[in-house]
């Protein structure tokens, strides 16, 4: 209910994605076509007519992810009860994404939802709609789907049919629910989120774009840092391929991944690959016409332990510098760069201020320098150059850390475990430094991001409840990476009312700058277990 | 208060109160309508404060009667018609919650 208890205080939601999940099948979906779509004739057809080349009632008014044409479809066997294996569910959710699927741009804006990235907060595009919907789901649930007016309302009638007692409960009750959803918010769905678009018609002309060879690639997973890494994709059928990849972190470990992935809607990256007994779910996009890998991944189990990566083809491509380790440089120190990119051939060059001064190993795809950072350099963004490969802005210099960030901004934690089905789901905090730039003002437009930096993490109560209930003593622990893990799930005799290791917390972050301790303090939730814990929430 | 004499137990509490901040506690407390009703809203991750110390408390206690009719749609198991069998044989949240399952299924 939280999500309706913010949308009256503020119009923020928190869209949280945490928890045991359930990833979309890879392995056994990689049936032709025409099977699959006889397997949606023989699966649906009896309840939703035929209506031939590829159209049946209700699934052919409604686009959406792979991940909601599971739901969909895993849904009509709990609830409606479709028998189907393993294998046919994926094929038909596979079928129903490549022929009613999401353009990328009509994703673009709400991957967090699907990508399961965690503690975000929402703001909802639209009132209306996040007013109707979003105070039990998250608004991102309903901004990657697209229907018609005419389906959103019998969406609608499904919720009340479905959900017996929508209407009476928390979030609808105190207003006249069924007959806003029905009306103005059907047609407000309807032209926001509506069936027909030019994207989707241009997207689904295209041609498919192959994923197969080899690519170069850079990351960040929050807690370990920067990596970057190469990976080799082979083709194994329509749309499935064979991945190994190499993955080297910035703090000296690595690891060698490798597993399978699926092409969902010509763009839709899955891939479920195992390190040693971690197995890892991407969820990312192709995009470039193939040229182009990046989202997000996350553990099995454990959706808040993950990181972004970025993927370019490494045959044939472009120069170009992808990546700077470190990303920052303080004014007057020397350091050892990493330049990580492809096509890294010809000279170094860093920008006003620093000065390489030497080279300590070189490929074509890395570039390993000693650097010198003037004392005076002034505090900005630089662009990285090797030869014709440029990077953009990734390099930052800056005189003085001015202050520091906690993120995720709203970090929120669940308690599990205990014997009970649901893990615990951490928070990854990151400490993220920033100079406020040349108005010499915090939190304006020219402030600078540095990046991630290590630092020593503390937490106590937020606030005199907790101090009362003792929060800090039995919510969780954090550890230096900024790690927060929380304790067991289930009433705790050791506390007053037997309450959950729920807890409120103020948790902070001490940077080093040279002698100086720049700090940060967020506020973290820890909460109670879902048991409802659908892909998309 | 001479002339008026407690009748339940809330008024003997306003009597017995020391002070008027007590008072004002215990008028407040009074006013917070326990049950199904907008005016109390124990969230499920968050109270109205966007903390955890409004919460049912432990969850565990109320998980039953507040979860299907009220509260909760879409963070506990519909059991009218989706998961019907998803706490049977469980009566006792309080002791039996950890034999609760994620609906979801794989």
């Amino acid at each position: 209910m939280h999500r309706t208890v913010l949308s009256r205080t503020s119009p923020r939601a928190l869209a949280l994605a945490a928890g045991l999940v359930t990833q979309l099948y890879v392995g056994g979906a990689h049936a032709v076509a025409p099977a699959r779509e006889a397997l949606v004739n023989t699966k649906c057809a009896s309840c939703h007519t035929a209506k031939g080349d590829g159209r049946w009632d209700r699934i052919s008014e409604s686009r959406r992810t792979p991940e909601g044409w599971d739901m969909t479809v895993a849904r009509m066997g709990f609830a409606h009860g479709v028998k189907m294996t393993h294998d046919e569910r994926s094929a038909i959710v596979k079928y129903l994404s490549d022929a009613y699927g999401l353009s990328p741009d009509e994703s673009a804006a709400h991957r967090y939802i699907v990508d399961r990235t965690p503690s975000v907060v929402e703001h909802p595009e639209n009132k209306l709609i996040g007013d109707t919907c979003a105070r039990c789901h998250s608004y991102g649930r309903i901004a990657v789907q697209r229907r018609t007016e005419a389906d959103w309302r019998k969406l609608v009638h499904f919720h009340v049919g479905q959900f017996p007692a929508i209407e009476i409960q928390a979030g609808g009750r105190d207003r006249n629910w069924f007959d806003i959803a029905v009306g103005d918010a059907s047609v407000e769905l309807g032209k926001v989120y509506g069936f027909e678009s030019d994207s989707w018609n241009k997207w689904k002309a295209q041609k498919p774009a192959d994923a197969s060879g080899n690519w170069r690639l850079v990351g960040h997973k929050p807690g370990a840092g920067a990596y970057e890494g190469t990976a080799t994709v082979t083709r194994t059928g329509n749309d499935a391929y064979s991945v190994s990849m190499t993955v080297r972190y910035e703090n000296g470990t690595s690891e060698q991944l490798t597993g399978s992935a699926l092409v969902y809607t010509g763009h839709e990256w899955r891939a479920t690959l195992k390190s040693g007994e971690r197995e890892i779910n991407q969820v990312m996009t192709l995009a470039d016409g193939g040229r182009a890998l990046s989202g997000r991944w996350f553990e099995s189990g454990y959706d808040a332990i993950g990181g972004v990566l970025r993927a370019v083809r490494a045959d044939g491509a472009q120069p170009a510098v992808l990546s700077v380790q470190p990303a920052a440089l303080k004014a007057g120190t020397r350091s050892r760069l990493v330049i990580n990119g492809v096509g890294l051939d010809g000279d170094v060059s860093l920008g006003s201020g620093v000065k390489v001064l030497s080279v300590a190993e070189r490929s074509l795809d890395r570039v390993v320098v000693e650097v010198e950072s003037a004392k005076d350099a002034v505090s900005g963004p630089r662009e990285v150059k090797v030869g014709d490969a440029r990077s953009g802005e990734a390099l930052k210099v800056y005189q003085r850390i001015d202050y520091v960030k906690i993120t995720p901004d709203h970090p929120m934690a669940r308690v599990g475990g205990n014997g009970g089905s649901m893990n615990k789901v951490p928070a990854q905090l990151e400490a993220l430094a920033y100079t406020v730039g040349p108005d010499g003002k915090q939190g304006t437009a020219d402030d600078l991001l540095l990046g991630a930096m290590p630092a020593a993490w503390s937490f106590d109560n937020l606030n005199k409840v907790a101090a009362e209930m003792k929060d800090a003593r039995f919510a969780g622990r954090i550890d230096q990476n900024g790690l927060f893990m929380t304790n067991d799930a289930g009433p705790n005799p050791q506390r007053k009312y037997r309450t959950n290791n729920a807890g409120e917390l103020k948790v902070t972050a001490a940077v080093k700058d040279g002698t100086r301790t720049v700090k940060a303090t967020a506020p973290l939730i820890v909460t109670v277990q879902r048991f409802n814990d659908p892909p998309i929430r | 208060m001479n002339r008026l004499k407690p009748l339940n137990r809330k008024a003997h509490q306003i009597e017995a109160a020391p002070n008027e901040e007590a008072v004002e506690k215990v008028v407040a407390m009074t006013a917070a309508v326990a049950g199904c009703s907008t005016t109390f809203d124990p969230g499920w991750e968050l109270d109205p404060f966007l903390g955890v110390a409004g919460l049912c408390q432990p969850m565990e206690a109320d998980l039953y009667g507040c979860s299907d009719p009220c509260w909760w749609p879409a963070q506990v198991p519909d059991t009218l018609h989706n998961y019907p069998d998803w706490n049977t044989g469980k009566d006792d949240a309080a002791r039996d919650w950890n034999t609760l399952q994620s609906v979801f299924p794989k």
